[in-house]
């Protein structure tokens, strides 16, 4: 059983993530990872693609992260240079607890990004994100994010902030 | 030229435009990336009558497997027959035009369709027409079959297909270049390519020619690509830096096919796929198995090809990528990880690598066509006209293999697509 205090604890956890995500503030970001990470932005919409045969986006493992967010940090990733402008609307929360304490989160998305690298556009993008975090010295953790966007199989903009 | 609006009347576009007099040995015009008008006389000179890249025979292995792809704004559809053989049809249904096909893969017994229900078996031939008893007895099924490109044909599974009837044959277009497609399909112990993991699709806010000329550009890597060359290791790290210490070489392969060429500049075995050539010992004991130990040896240090086949195919190393042009402002560019077949150990690692180098949350490209995009909004500027292609005029030389060759840095690509546009463009 979910109590409310776990249930608000995630809830606050998806909040933060979308923040620092939308904020640009990689570092932040970065430490919410746990060393076991998967970051995982398919190329096809339905969730059900095999990474170890099928393209993806982004299949990022701890080290992976750590260079994406290195490249962010640079000062010369071009594609967020400077930062786009975001804000993203998180919805449809389903929580489950598994046996082992850890929690799997489904969530919807809506995320505005004004790209301001080169022309000003508007940009939208929606999908659905799981999200599995469990408990560390007191403090939620994620271990693995995927993130399904409805448009994954279409020709994409850039897509080097963090989704 | 006449050009449709979107609201259904027809303009008169101005006079048809000399494109080739915008193209000479050393500067082209800026109007060549944003007059949406010379876009369309490059649709009709270049993309509908060249040999175009459609697909791989390995996307479609099994009878009634289909993928469907553009030739330019035309969509087409290639199809594995019951026989085995690969065909590309225009995807459009002859009665009325409906796309046949809408999916973008999959595998059909036949083709029906969703209009009127006229059903096209795999060969293209139409095989039903419900209530056929409106037409007269002179309706031949035999004269409304999906409607063939004019040429298709394929090199070592690339298949290409030409819109026009008439001109060079697919032989003659790749010409020496045939020897790019060879070193890619070479590094597999079954000479043989696999494009199964899908296309990864990303968007340029750009005229789709920057970026033949930008995939073949060693100039712009330790600018450009500066946040990956600092914060991670790269083999490309030997292309930066001072210019006589950089070994690597551009070349001109005639017919507007252009190559970088790394393995000139490369210390080690598998420089390409991150070094530690011991990594790959299973790998290359096949290798050695297949063709022996020098020539197995070769091919490990020199690697795959990073080459552009003319108009719309980029060998881009362990990579495949096709792009479309969509407007003079607009293009999209597809890729795949470049499988070997027979060896499936090495394919998974090809994945996370291929996710690393191009598509739009990868290390590399997303840079490129932020920096295209920013170079498509600067030549709207009308001041200069020209823009300079001379880097290196004075010191490229032609090869014993006849081709043009120039330092990593020179502009020879870039010359050497723009002869060849040039001359495409100056047919009638
Ligand atoms: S348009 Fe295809 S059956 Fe009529
Ligand atoms: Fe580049």
């Amino acid at each position: 059983m979910l109590s409310d205090t776990e249930y608000r604890a995630v809830e606050a956890f998806l909040y933060t993530e979308a923040r620092l995500a939308d904020e640009a503030r990689y570092a932040e970001w970065e430490a919410l990872w746990e060393d076991d990470a998967i970051y995982w932005v398919p190329a096809h919409p339905s969730g059900d693609t095999d990474p170890r045969r099928q393209m993806s986006h982004i299949y990022d493992n701890r080290s992976r992260i750590a260079t994406r967010i290195k490249l962010l940090q640079s000062g010369y990733r071009y594609s967020q240079e400077p930062a786009s402008f975001m804000r993203r609307l998180i919805s449809n929360i389903e929580i489950e607890k598994t046996d082992a304490g850890e929690f799997v989160v489904g969530s919807n998305f809506l995320l505005l990004e004004l790209s301001v690298q080169a022309r000003h556009d508007l940009r939208q993008w929606g999908g659905r994100t799981i999200h599995k975090l469990r408990w560390v010295d007191g403090q939620l953790k994620m271990f693995w994010k995927q993130v399904l966007l409805v448009n994954a199989a279409e020709p994409l903009p850039n897509l080097t902030f963090l989704i | 030229m006449q050009q449709a609006t979107t609201n259904g009347t027809q303009f008169e576009t101005p006079a048809e435009i000399n494109v080739e007099t915008l193209v000479h040995d050393d500067k082209i015009h800026a109007s060549l990336y944003t007059d949406p008008h010379i876009f369309e006389q490059e649709l009709e000179k270049i993309f509908y009558r060249v040999w175009v890249f459609v697909g791989h025979d390995s996307e479609v292995p099994e009878p009634g497997d289909y993928v469907t792809r553009q030739i330019g704004r035309q969509p087409v559809l290639m199809v594995r027959d019951k026989a085995g053989a690969v065909s590309v049809f225009l995807n459009r249904c002859a009665h009325r035009g409906t796309l046949v096909c809408p999916a973008e893969s999959g595998n059909a017994r036949a083709f029906t369709c969703p209009y009127h229900g006229w059903t096209y078996d795999l060969s293209g031939q139409l095989t039903g027409v419900p209530f056929p008893g409106a037409y007269g007895p002179d309706f031949n099924k035999g004269d409304h079959h999906l409607p063939r490109v004019a040429r298709c044909d394929s090199y070592r599974g690339f298949v290409f297909a030409s819109l026009s009837p008439e001109g060079p044959s697919l032989a003659e277009h790749l010409g020496i270049a045939s020897r790019l497609i060879d070193r890619a399909c070479d590094l597999s112990p079954e000479g043989e390519l696999d494009l199964s993991a899908g296309w990864v699709k990303h968007r340029y806010m750009s005229n789709w020619k920057m970026i033949p000329e930008n995939d073949t550009d060693g100039y712009h890597l330790g600018f450009v690509h500066r946040s990956v060359l600092k914060s991670a290791g790269s083999q490309y790290q030997l292309f930066i830096g001072e210019e006589s210490n950089n070994k690597g070489l551009l070349r001109d392969w005639g017919n507007g096919h252009t190559e970088i060429e790394f393995s000139t500049g490369y210390k080690q075995p598998f420089e390409w796929f991150g070094g530690a050539p011991d990594k790959y010992a299973a790998y290359l004991a096949q290798l050695e198995h297949s063709c022996g130990k020098a020539e197995a040896d070769r091919r490990v240090f020199e690697g795959p090809p990073h080459a552009l086949i003319f108009p719309n195919l980029f060998l881009a190393e362990m990579n495949i990528a096709l792009f479309y042009p969509l407007d003079a402002e607009e293009s999209i560019q597809w890729h795949t990880p470049m499988f070997l077949k027979g060896v499936p150990e090495l394919n998974t690692r090809l994945l996370r690598q291929s996710e690393a180098a191009m598509g739009p949350a990868s290390f590399l490209l997303p840079e490129d066509i932020t920096i295209a995009s920013r170079n498509q909004a600067g030549l709207h500027a009308r001041q200069p006209e020209w823009l300079d292609l001379s880097r290196g005029r004075n010191r490229e030389y032609v090869d014993e293999q006849g081709r043009i060759v120039a330092h990593f840095t020179d502009e020879v690509t870039n010359r050497a697509f723009w002869k060849h546009y040039r001359t495409l463009m100056a047919q009638v």
